[in-house]
């Protein structure tokens, strides 16, 4: 009797063999055994269950849920400002991006605009975020390629853009910065010159990791032509960003839906054909050199006015119209206390995360907190790319093709 | 607040035909509708996306039934799989002809959906298993205390486990 791969790893969860199984067919000579979910290159608590025939895996399966919080749940109970805060935490490396979906689909549902400033100062954040977040899959993917030295560079650059978030946030990350109606403070003197900074430093570092990998002859071995995947096979699974324009997808909602201040940035999409992982370490690599462009265009044009919509029913009044206004004083305490009602009716945004299509799906009743929230996280979707990316390659591929996926497990487990 | 909704049998050849005229699968997650007054109380809502139009469309498909089920369409996009499994986990909708339809991200042996409306917040207790106490005696002698291992579930009921070691 011989067991199919399906059944073989159906057998094995049955069995309950728990997390350090290891289970051997004999009759198709095939060994099922456990990756995670502790495992230094699973970043994060990423359980994979892999069927090897020797070397060779035959079958991957992805196993999620050990960081679920029951963050969509936990929204329920929040004000519809305070659950900036929870989506926030989602994915803990591109968190002004959550944010910005959260209040780009609860302004649709309010109806209100964010005036240019706000709109400007979202971008920028956004872009800075996108370029911490690459750094640490650098950083991550040089690691698991044993290039440790790229780990050190990666982490030394996200440090800058970390201390700028401070400055301009107060916190380093899970910031809560953007709210429905703009942001909540306005930047701090002194950010036009910490921003220039950044923007000179960058295309030089960036320039220095390429000499550092791209032509690596070790790194080339171990990416070129591994973990392939088709443009078909990223379509049926959902797949989006890097991993989707690397196989010659050519979207980008930054580009194609433009949300916030991108319809007046020029900026490239970086595309690739190959769909093995050294076509994902070329994407996000010029995806950083355009981020960086971006942020110049932003610096550039950043206009003058309010950081966010001043109705006094949706966002809290100015500290010095608390001491002259009852009014202002009011609404402070009702915004305070019972939040804002949203009305009835459901809306979807979509953002360009690092990872790829981010979306955000409110429900209000018309009440002061959402009564549904649900998050596309797209390290969640992507992850199910892990399975043709793995099929044929040897475990230490697979190791390799994690890193280019860059799941954010509390993105996916949410 | 929702215009048009579909049942489970429309939903499959809607599915197929729009999949045809070019649109995408962004998203799928289900909807406990149990206060916006609706006959059935469960459904999906579904994302999708058409590149060139550059347009997107929401549509909704009532679950009907006990349990309430839809069909699935993993086999139209295969990357329905993971949001198929998440709402069947979190809201407790069944999806016909799913692969491997099984929770994704409670544990295994979780009883309820939590997503649902009337799933008691708050009231779930701290899944601590007390640990048996290990108590030193002769060698190949078994610990003592394995009757406190007691689990609850989301109303405080003692789920039953059979025998568990």
């Amino acid at each position: 009797m011989s067991v199919t791969s399906d059944r073989l790893i159906e057998k094995v969860e049955a069995d309950g063999q728990g997390a350090y199984v290891e289970y051997y067919d004999e009759t198709e000579e095939h060994m099922v055994i456990n990756m995670g979910p502790v495992h230094p290159s699973t970043h994060g608590v990423l359980r994979l269950l892999l069927e090897l025939d020797g070397e060779t895996v035959v079958k991957c399966l992805p196993i999620i849920g050990y960081l679920h919080t029951g963050m969509e749940k936990e929204c329920e109970d929040q004000t519809w400002r305070a659950a900036v805060t929870i989506v926030t935490r989602m994915d803990y490396l591109g968190c002004f991006f959550n944010e910005q979906v959260y209040s780009l689909a609860v302004e649709d549902l309010l109806g209100i605009e964010v005036p240019p400033r706000g709109r400007y100062i979202r971008t920028l954040m956004a872009e800075m975020n996108r370029l911490s977040s690459h750094l640490v899959w650098f950083g991550t993917q040089g690691l698991d390629m044993g290039a440790m030295s790229a780990m050190f560079y990666g982490f030394r650059e996200r440090e800058v853009i970390i201390d700028f978030y401070e400055m301009v946030t107060g916190l380093r990350m899970n910031n809560g910065y953007f709210m429905p109606g703009g942001v909540w403070e306005d930047l701090p003197d002194g950010w036009e010159k910490a921003a220039r900074s950044i923007v000179a430093l960058l295309p030089v570092r960036i320039k220095e990791y390429e000499d550092l990998l791209s032509e690596n002859p070790v790194f080339l071995e171990r990416t070129k032509g591994i973990g392939v995947i088709t443009q078909e096979e990223v379509l049926a699974l959902g797949a989006t960003g890097p991993i989707a324009r690397a196989t010659g997808v050519d979207w980008d909602l930054r580009r194609d839906m433009p949300y916030d201040a991108y319809d007046k940035v020029s900026f490239a999409v970086p595309l690739a054909n190959e769909g093995d992982v050294y076509a994902r370490y070329r994407v996000r690599m010029a995806e950083m050199r355009e981020s960086v462009k971006i942020l110049e265009q932003l610096i550039d044009q950043m206009p003058d006015g309010d950081f966010k919509n001043m109705d006094p029913k949706i966002t809290h009044p100015p500290r010095q119209e608390m001491n002259r206004s009852m009014e202002a004083v009011i609404h402070h305490f009702k915004l305070s206390t019972q939040g804002y009602t949203v009305p009835a009716g459901e809306s979807y945004a979509a953002v360009e995360s690092p990872r790829g299509e981010l979306g955000a799906y409110a429900v209000s009743d018309g009440g002061t907190s959402p009564y549904r929230l649900h998050v596309r996280e797209p390290s969640f979707v992507n992850l199910q790319s892990l399975g043709p990316m793995a099929r044929g390659g040897l475990v230490a591929d697979l190791i390799a093709s994690i890193a280019s996926v860059d799941p954010i497990m509390g993105g996916v487990d949410r | 607040m929702i215009e048009v909704e579909l049942t489970g049998s429309e939903w499959l050849e809607r599915a197929t035909a729009l999949k045809d005229e070019g649109w995408w699968l962004a998203d799928l997650c289900g909807l406990d509708r149990l206060h916006l007054g609706f006959d059935e109380r469960f459904g999906i809502v579904v994302q999708l996306l058409h590149r060139e139009r550059k347009e997107r469309q929401t549509i909704h498909v009532a679950a009907s039934g006990e349990p309430p089920t839809v069909p699935s369409i993993t086999s139209l996009w295969s990357g329905a799989n993971f949001f198929e499994r998440e709402a069947y986990d979190l809201l407790g909708i069944h999806f016909e002809g799913h692969p491997n339809l099984d929770r994704i991200l409670m544990p295994d042996d979780w009883v309820g959906h939590p997503l649902r409306k009337d799933y008691g917040v708050g009231k779930v207790p701290v899944d601590w298993i007390p640990q048996p106490v290990l108590q030193i005696g002769a060698p190949g002698q078994s610990p003592k205390g394995d009757e406190a291992a007691v689990r609850l579930d989301h109303l405080g009921q003692v789920i039953d486990e059979g025998g568990a070691p």
